[in-house]
């Protein structure tokens, strides 16, 4: 009998999701790519910490050469970076399954069994074969539809260089549908961000002045500093209309240099 | 196990399933018969309960308490449980939610501790003690990992201390879903709309909690007992309190009373139960 | 007896591994490594509940609970048919999640293989995932035989997949075209209950009745190449005009007996104005 005296028993079901808030956004350049998040973490009506971390930057070591480029860099340029939003603790528990099969990809693809485990090609040069952003999307679309019947609540977004060194995000629904596009807003802010980036980024019904709105605007890409600005603008206004986004925004930005890192402040109420 | 008085030492419901009127034929008054399943039930309810623990950093380390009070319910039933476990030389464990559970995982941070202790004695050549991060990485992983088989352990924890090679302060918090945070001051349960106000207000960022003093520390969690017996009718007046420093490691009081209350606001409320005026 | 369920797929799990790999594979319960990515499709996991299916259900069915946690993508109006110069595909692009548009750039039309197409429509991971694992089971049927699938073999790898799954949750309505020597161009329609159709016609998804509406009364076996393609693309564009569900663009495929070639990615507003203008057609939209 339960505690609670004189009713009837209460049908009571463990219900293993919870949804903890935020927003992710992804966006392609030519040749960069952007992955940001708000840093608050809440559930209900409750923020469980101002500065949580949902993007992992998955990377090869970062050498000191390239510290010394650039001291603020985070990761080399064959990083993937890796975002998931929605019930957190399904969102690390994949991230943390992705970042394993990362590690022991790079392992197998480096690992030469005649010369030990050194990451040279035969010339001698050092070898880069890590994971593409293709094989990377592919591998999370098996993560997430390895728990198609008892999904992970997460809303994932991938964002790297591809094989020609251009910008890329791969976006994915909580069980492993995929694709690739320009740019991508997951969770809370995602109904109030994503139109605004279908007009910005992707020129959604936009037309030539003095045309009658029958000559579109071509799409062209658009330049880091542009889309840093739109990212800001992003958040802070989706800030001011959502009660799950706030407290701080986090950007990763990936080119041939490296993955660099900001922090901005976003409103604390 | 059952505390209801007339159905105390009584087989529960929860263990063996409904009762089978069939079997015996009995009279089907006692209780209301659902479509009951003979499955072997999980954790779907907490029982008896730990109310809130909550925990602040400070410029040197970390205070935090829970009262020693268990409920069945509404009912007060237990007194002098403690839910500070401390876990290792610089780890505090505070626990809230079913006591059943919380002492399941006391069993478990046993083992672990000494798991360590084997590997880790003055004979041994890299020594690599008990660090709290190690210890919240291992609940968080148990946490979600039961939570996934669907028979969580219906508990919070917050994990406080000090990382003895780094110095640094370490608060984090995982609950029976394996959501898991770190912030500058953390609670559970009634806390965390009660306490976790004040504690914020004196400190609302790691850079403010990095200056504040054990003083302050203390005084903010105290004050925050003290609003949360007020307010929280599964509290109790005594509670245990742990300060981690990692100069002075742990100072454990099990037995910290609230002082200084004052219960004047308490005849301006009005409406409740019996009361008319 | 769902535990059974469970069982039985991991049973037929272990049948795809060993075909995969041969009698002699050991060792599939400690992947680790690179072996992880060898197999070819993991152990899907099941709620530990009494029953799963019904847990998936409450947890992701939005058509009953509009504020269920996890909406999954839905995909929408797909149609394929036969005349005398092969087989057109067309899908639309659109992907919804309750009443939000996911996306309007979906890629509805899987390319198993040079030679063979599969649509997508309903839950938009099943479709992409299980019809990516068929192109495998293809080619590894190639490797083994020396020779092509037919088309006839790769729907029934489908459907006796799908239909080992029955019950546990799955959505998808799909057609499989493709052209063989041996069959000629054929179509055959594959959904998540296990059904599987030879047929000249098939408008699948939301947006179905719409398209069927355009496609039964223009359609006929002599239509020429250039007549077949514009009626499919006319006929998703009645479903992505009528149907609120489908949208967005449409992509158009002619398969041959050289495989399938690609005819493009029309943009639903675009051709929506250039039709009623050329067509003097839709008379009910003023502008």
């Amino acid at each position: 009998m339960s505690p609670q005296h004189g009713s009837q028993p209460i049908q009571h079901q463990f219900n293993p999701y919870s949804d903890n808030g935020g927003t992710l956004l992804g966006i392609a350049g030519e040749d960069f790519a952007i992955l940001a998040s708000d840093t608050r973490q809440s559930v209900d009506y409750s923020i469980n910490t101002r500065l949580s971390h949902k993007i992992k930057v998955i990377s090869p070591p970062v050498t000191k050469e390239m510290k010394l480029e650039s001291t603020d860099i985070v990761g080399t340029k064959n990083s993937v970076l890796f975002g998931t939003n929605g019930f957190s603790a399904d969102g690390d528990a994949l991230t943390k399954a992705f970042e394993e099969n990362w590690k022991w990809y790079v392992h197998d693809q480096n690992s030469n069994v005649e010369t030990g485990f050194e990451f040279l090609n035969e010339n001698n040069e050092e070898k880069e074969s890590f994971m593409s952003m293709q094989s990377a999307a592919r591998n999370v679309q098996h993560l997430l539809y390895g728990k198609r019947f008892f999904p992970y609540y997460v809303h994932t977004i991938l964002a790297g260089l591809d094989e020609e060194g251009k910008g890329c995000v791969y976006s994915f629904d909580p069980v492993g549908s995929y694709e690739r596009e320009q740019c991508r807003v997951g969770g809370a802010g995602a109904s109030l961000i994503m139109p605004f980036l279908d007009n910005q980024v992707n020129f959604k019904n936009q037309y030539i002045p003095g045309t009658n709105s029958t000559e579109r605007r071509k799409i062209e890409y658009l330049s880091l500093d542009e889309c840093l600005k739109l990212v800001k603008d992003a958040f802070t206004s989706v800030t001011e209309r959502h009660i799950t986004v706030g407290d701080g925004l986090e950007i990763f930005i990936i080119d041939k240099n490296g993955v660099r890192s900001e922090y901005h402040a976003l409103k604390k109420d | 196990m059952n505390h209801d008085p007339y159905s105390w030492g009584r087989p529960s419901d929860a263990m063996y399933g409904q009762y089978n009127n069939a079997i015996a034929n009995a009279p089907n008054t006692l209780e209301h018969h659902s479509s009951g399943s003979n499955f072997n039930e999980n954790t779907t309810r907490p029982i008896v309960t730990g109310t809130s623990v909550i925990a602040i950093k400070y410029k040197t380390g970390v205070v935090i308490a829970a009262d020693n009070l268990a409920s069945y319910g509404s009912l007060l039933r237990f007194q002098g449980i403690e839910r500070l476990h401390k876990v290792g030389k610089t780890t505090v464990v505070g626990i809230s939610g079913d006591v059943s559970d919380m002492q399941h995982l006391l069993t478990i941070l046993d083992q672990l501790e000494m798991e360590n202790n084997y590997d880790n004695d003055e004979y041994s050549d890299n020594v690599d003690e008990l660090q709290p991060s190690y210890i919240f990485e291992y609940l968080a992983n148990l946490m979600y990992h039961r939570r996934s088989k669907m028979n969580p352990l219906w508990n919070a924890l917050i994990v406080s201390g000090v990382d003895s090679k780094t110095g640094k302060p370490f608060l984090e918090y995982v609950n029976l879903l394996g959501v898991k945070y770190a912030s500058p001051s953390i609670a559970t349960g009634f806390g965390s709309h009660l306490a976790i106000p004040l504690l914020r207000k004196l400190a609302d960022s790691e850079e403010e909690a990095a200056e504040l003093t054990l003083e302050q520390a203390k005084k903010g969690i105290k004050d925050s007992m003290k609003v949360l017996f007020y307010r929280d009718t599964r509290s109790s007046k005594n509670y245990s309190l742990a300060v981690i420093d990692k100069d002075t490691g742990i100072a454990y009081d099990n037995n910290v009373d609230v002082e200084d209350m004052s219960w004047k606001f308490a005849k301006d409320i009005t409406g409740y139960g019996t009361q008319r005026v | 007896m769902l535990s059974e369920f469970a069982d039985k797929l991991q049973q037929n799990e272990n049948v795809l591994q060993r075909e995969a790999f041969g009698n002699d594979f050991k060792g599939m319960d400690n992947l680790a490594g690179n072996n992880k990515f060898q197999k070819l499709a993991p152990t899907i996991e099941m709620a530990p509940v009494s029953n799963p299916a019904e847990f998936l259900r409450a947890h992701t069915d939005d058509s009953k609970n509009p504020d269920c946690a996890i909406k999954i993508a839905h995909g929408t109006t797909t149609l394929a048919f036969r005349f005398q110069g092969g087989i057109i595909v067309a899908v639309d692009s659109r992907a919804t999640a309750g009443q939000w548009i996911a996306s309007q750039t979906v890629n509805k039309v899987i390319r198993i293989n040079p030679f063979l197409l599969g649509t997508l429509a309903g839950g938009a991971a099943d479709c992409q995932y299980w019809e990516t694992w068929l192109g495998t089971q293809c080619r590894l049927y190639e490797l083994r035989n020396k020779e092509r699938i037919t088309v006839a073999a790769a729907s029934k790898i489908l459907g006796n997949l799908v239909y080992e799954y029955k019950g546990a949750g799955l959505s998808m309505g799909t057609m499989v075209c493709g052209y063989t020597k041996k069959e000629g161009p054929s179509i055959y329609y594959v959904d998540s209950d296990g059904t599987r159709l030879k047929g000249d016609l098939f408008c699948v998804g939301s947006g179905q009745t719409f398209a069927y509406g355009v496609l039964d009364s223009n359609y006929k076996w002599d239509l020429s190449v250039e007549e077949a393609l514009y009626l499919g693309k006319r006929s998703i564009l009645a479903a992505a005009h009528r149907d609120a569900y489908s949208g967005g663009s449409i992509n158009l495929y002619h398969v041959t007996e050289n495989g399938w070639i690609y005819h493009g990615n029309h943009d639903v507003d675009k051709i929506f104005w250039e039709t009623k203008e050329s067509e003097k057609s839709f008379n009910n939209v003023i502008g």
